[in-house]
Order: C-alpha cells, then sequence, then structure tokens
C-alpha cells in the first residue's frame, strides 16, 4: 500500500530523515514510536506531502508522489488527523465532514450529509451534527476530525500523536474509535505515546530515533524483547 | 472676526453635494481596492516566483510614494504616453483604487497570515488544491478578522480622497474652494468642510464597530 524509499529529509542544515525505507501491507496498523525531535512525524507528514522529501522515493497505492496532480490525488486517498485536530472552526461539524467530498469527490450534497451523518454516528457524535467546533470537547473535536479524514473514503490513515492534545479522561474515546477502524481493516499508520494502543492494536512497531529506523517488530517483540540497546533504553523510561 | 452664519446655510448644500462625490469616490475605490488587494495578496502568498515578485513592486511602488503624485501621474503623465486625455473622474477613481488596492493587499496578507497553519495543512490533507481550500477554509477565517483594519482604510481613503480636488474634480474639498473663491468665506467654509468629514468618519468608525462586534458573536455561535 506504502512503499518508501531512502528518505531523506533537511530543513536546511538539520537533517531529519536519514534514508529511510519502509513498506506498509494493505490492512497493517503501523505504529511509530520514539523520542521527540526523532523524526517520526516528520515522516509521517511525507507520506502525504505535507513535508517535500528532500531525497528519495514514496509511492501510495501506486502513484509515486510527484507533481501537484498526483500529490492531490494521494492526498485524497490517504486521511490525515491531526495532534491539534486542525477543525474548521467557522463550520458545523457536518460541514467539517462534507466539505471535501463534496468539493474533491464532487459527490451531491444530500449524499455527503447522509454519509457525514453516519460516520458522526459511528464516531459516537449523532446529536454533534450542527455543532461548531468551539463548542466541543478536545475529544469529542478529534472524533470529528476522525469522520472528516474518513468522509474521502480514504485507503490509508495516517494518525499524527492524536491523543497528545486531549486530557486524559478523553484519550480513550479517540482510541476507541481508533481500534474500530483497525479491527475493520483500516490501513493505519500512527505516531503516539499511548503504549498499550500500540501494543494492543498494532500489527507493526517501529522505533526511531534521530532520523533513522532503529528497530522494527511485532508489539510483543518490541515490547518484551527489544534487540537494541537504544530501543530498550526508551521503552524503560516510558514504560 | 465677524463670524458669518448665513453663508454656512446657504453653502451646506452644495456642500453636502460634494459630500457625496467624496463617498462615491471612497466608496468605489476600496470597492476596487478590494479587490485588487485580494489578487495582490494572494499573489504575494503565492510560489509562483515571477507573480510574487510583481505584486511586491507594486505594493512597494504605491506605499513608498504620495498618492497625490500618482494621481498627477495618472492624470497628467499617463496622457502624454496614450495620447488621450483622461476624465478627471476615471483619473481619480483609478488612482485612489490601485492606492487602497495596495494597502488592503497587505491588511489581507496579515489577515490570511493570522490564520493557523494546520488550517491549511488539513484543507490539503483532505485532497483540496490550495485555491480551493484557500477559497473555503482560508478566506472565510482571515475575512472576520480584517474587518477593523479594513474599516481603517476606508477611512483613511476618505480623508485622503480630497486631494483630487487637485485635478479639479468637484468633491467635497474643491467644493470648498470653489464657494471660498467665490465668498472669501475661509473660516466658515473649512471648518464645515472639516465638520462634515468629521461626521462622515465618526459614522464609518461606529458601523465597524458594529460589525466587528457582531462577528465576534457569530464566531461563539
Amino acid at each position: 500500500m506504502i512503499s518508501i524509499r531512502n528518505l531523506h529529509k533537511k530543513f536546511g542544515k538539520l537533517h531529519v530523515l536519514k534514508n529511510v525505507s519502509l513498506d506498509i501491507a494493505e490492512q497493517e496498523v503501523v505504529v511509530i514510536i520514539g523520542p521527540s525531535g526523532s523524526g517520526k512525524s516528520t515522516l509521517l507528514r511525507c507520506i502525504n506531502y505535507l513535508e517535500e522529501p528532500s531525497e528519495g522515493e514514496i509511492i501510495v497505492d501506486g502513484i509515486p508522489l510527484n507533481g501537484e496532480a498526483n500529490i492531490n490525488k494521494v492526498r485524497a486517498e490517504v486521511g490525515m488527523v491531526f495532534q491539534r485536530f486542525n477543525l474548521f472552526p467557522h463550520m458545523t461539524a457536518l460541514a467539517n465532514i462534507t466539505l471535501a467530498p463534496i468539493q474533491v469527490r464532487k459527490m451531491p450534497q444530500a449524499e455527503a450529509e447522509k454519509i457525514a451523518l453516519d460516520l458522526l454516528a459511528k464516531v459516537g457524535l449523532s446529536d454533534k451534527a450542527n455543532n461548531y467546533p468551539e463548542q466541543l470537547s478536545g475529544g469529542q473535536q478529534q472524533r470529528v476530525a476522525i469522520a472528516r479524514a474518513l468522509a474521502m473514503k480514504p485507503k490509508v490513515m495516517l494518525f499524527d500523536e492524536p491523543t497528545s492534545a486531549l486530557d486524559p479522561e478523553m484519550i480513550k474515546e479517540v482510541l476507541d474509535v481508533m481500534k474500530a477502524l483497525a479491527n475493520e481493516g483500516m490501513t493505519m499508520v500512527v505516531v503516539t505515546h499511548e503504549m498499550g494502543f500500540a501494543r494492543e492494536v498494532g500489527d507493526r512497531v517501529i522505533f526511531m530515533d534521530e532520523g533513522r529506523i532503529v528497530e522494527e517488530g511485532t508489539p510483543e517483540t518490541i515490547f518484551t524483547n527489544a534487540r537494541e540497546e537504544r530501543t530498550q533504553a526508551f521503552l524503560s523510561k516510558i514504560l | 472676526m465677524n463670524f458669518d452664519f448665513e453663508l454656512i446655510v446657504r453653502s451646506f448644500p452644495l456642500l453636502l453635494l460634494g459630500a457625496g462625490v467624496t463617498i462615491q469616490i471612497t466608496a468605489l475605490s476600496v470597492g476596487f481596492g478590494l479587490l485588487i488587494g485580494m489578487f495582490v495578496s494572494l499573489a504575494r502568498l503565492s510560489k509562483i516566483k515571477p507573480l510574487k515578485l510583481l505584486a511586491t513592486m507594486y505594493v512597494d511602488f504605491i506605499r513608498g510614494t504620495p498618492l497625490l503624485v500618482q494621481i498627477f501621474l495618472i492624470y497628467f503623465a499617463l496622457p502624454i504616453v496614450t495620447g488621450t486625455r483622461i476624465d478627471p473622474f476615471v483619473a481619480a477613481i483609478t488612482a485612489c483604487s490601485i492606492n487602497s488596492g495596495a494597502y488592503v493587499a497587505e491588511i489581507f496578507r496579515a489577515g490570511i497570515q493570522s490564520i493557523d497553519k494546520g488550517q491549511m495543512e488539513a484543507g490539503r490533507s483532505l485532497g483540496m488544491s490550495w485555491t480551493q481550500t484557500m477559497r473555503f477554509i482560508i478566506l472565510p477565517q482571515a475575512f472576520k478578522r480584517i474587518i477593523p483594519p479594513l474599516g481603517n482604510e476606508f477611512i483613511a481613503m476618505l480623508k485622503d480622497s480630497s486631494l483630487v480636488s487637485v485635478i479639479g474634480f468637484e468633491e467635497l474639498t474643491r467644493r470648498g474652494q470653489l464657494i471660498i473663491a467665490r465668498t472669501y468665506g475661509s473660516f466658515e467654509i473649512w471648518l464645515t468642510v472639516a465638520f462634515i468629514y468629521l461626521i462622515m468618519t465618526f459614522t464609518i468608525s461606529r458601523l465597524v464597530d458594529f460589525l466587528e462586534r457582531r462577528y465576534k458573536i457569530d464566531d461563539k455561535h
């Protein structure tokens, strides 16, 4: 589904990603962990070209990421959920969700709204369709953001620390939605500090440090039997 | 000194006509200025280098030269190149619109840049183009924020439009000059002219306050 080859990313002199290669299969749930500044968010943001790679190749669902047309095509197939939700504050939850299907997929409004209402029901927010983001809690906003991404019927979902900006009691409601999504077979790439989620839902865990993939494996292997010293050191601090 | 109140009463209708023309120039100029400003601000923010350069040069030139000189350039200098005289009204509106456009462009640019960059990322990540994201997400939010500075621009333009009196265009200031030429009532007439300007700017600033408050409430829903 996603193939990343020899990816480099530099911000000026800062070399953030160093020769990263990674393949992600359909229906796979890949969890990326690592200390802050390790390049995990940047890697995720390269997959839908929010960051332009300095070198290397990315192919998503057979489409190489190059040229404006291809990039928009890939972005329509790849949903993204941000740490800070990034809902559109001047629109209701419903309008947030229907905007892209109507504008990008040219879907009739009635159909888009029907899909949006179904998605709101799925994330447990049927009664919030006409609320503005400001009237919703953080957890509710993030669930609307997930519904917004799903409305495009993406083939892959990217999650960039989706629970890091949430109050502790709201984390679970978001993780539950993500779990349900994983169980339905959605291909997911998740950058997170929620190790419980990684262990329970992840098919594969990737540990990144200093712009490199240090180690990868099943959650079981990484959490109980990590080979690399750096992985062990990181995990010992957070588990 | 003799204060001739009678003169004010007699001249008032004529001055009001002039005020009407002043409002007309201002509204048209800021209206065109809005159109110009929106496109120029987008050009300044675009990644297309020549477009960006052109827009920056325009803004720098207009903001770096006096409006009076810009009016002269259009009314006196341009006809030498084109070979045709320009109607004072057209020249006035053109000069003021081009002038206003540069200031409005900067207001727009600041408004657009004040919107969190996560908004653009969210729009783009959903597959929308830059233009679509601007149109549906960034600009509607930016518009609310630029109402106060746009109000200030409107007031500034209203006052600056007095400069077009130098090309003989009969707005409020020019009317005043003409009446004084006939009656020598400098004190009475300039005082009245100032008062009419004040009434107009005061009204606009209250209107802007009202809009600003309305949109603030709107924001909350």
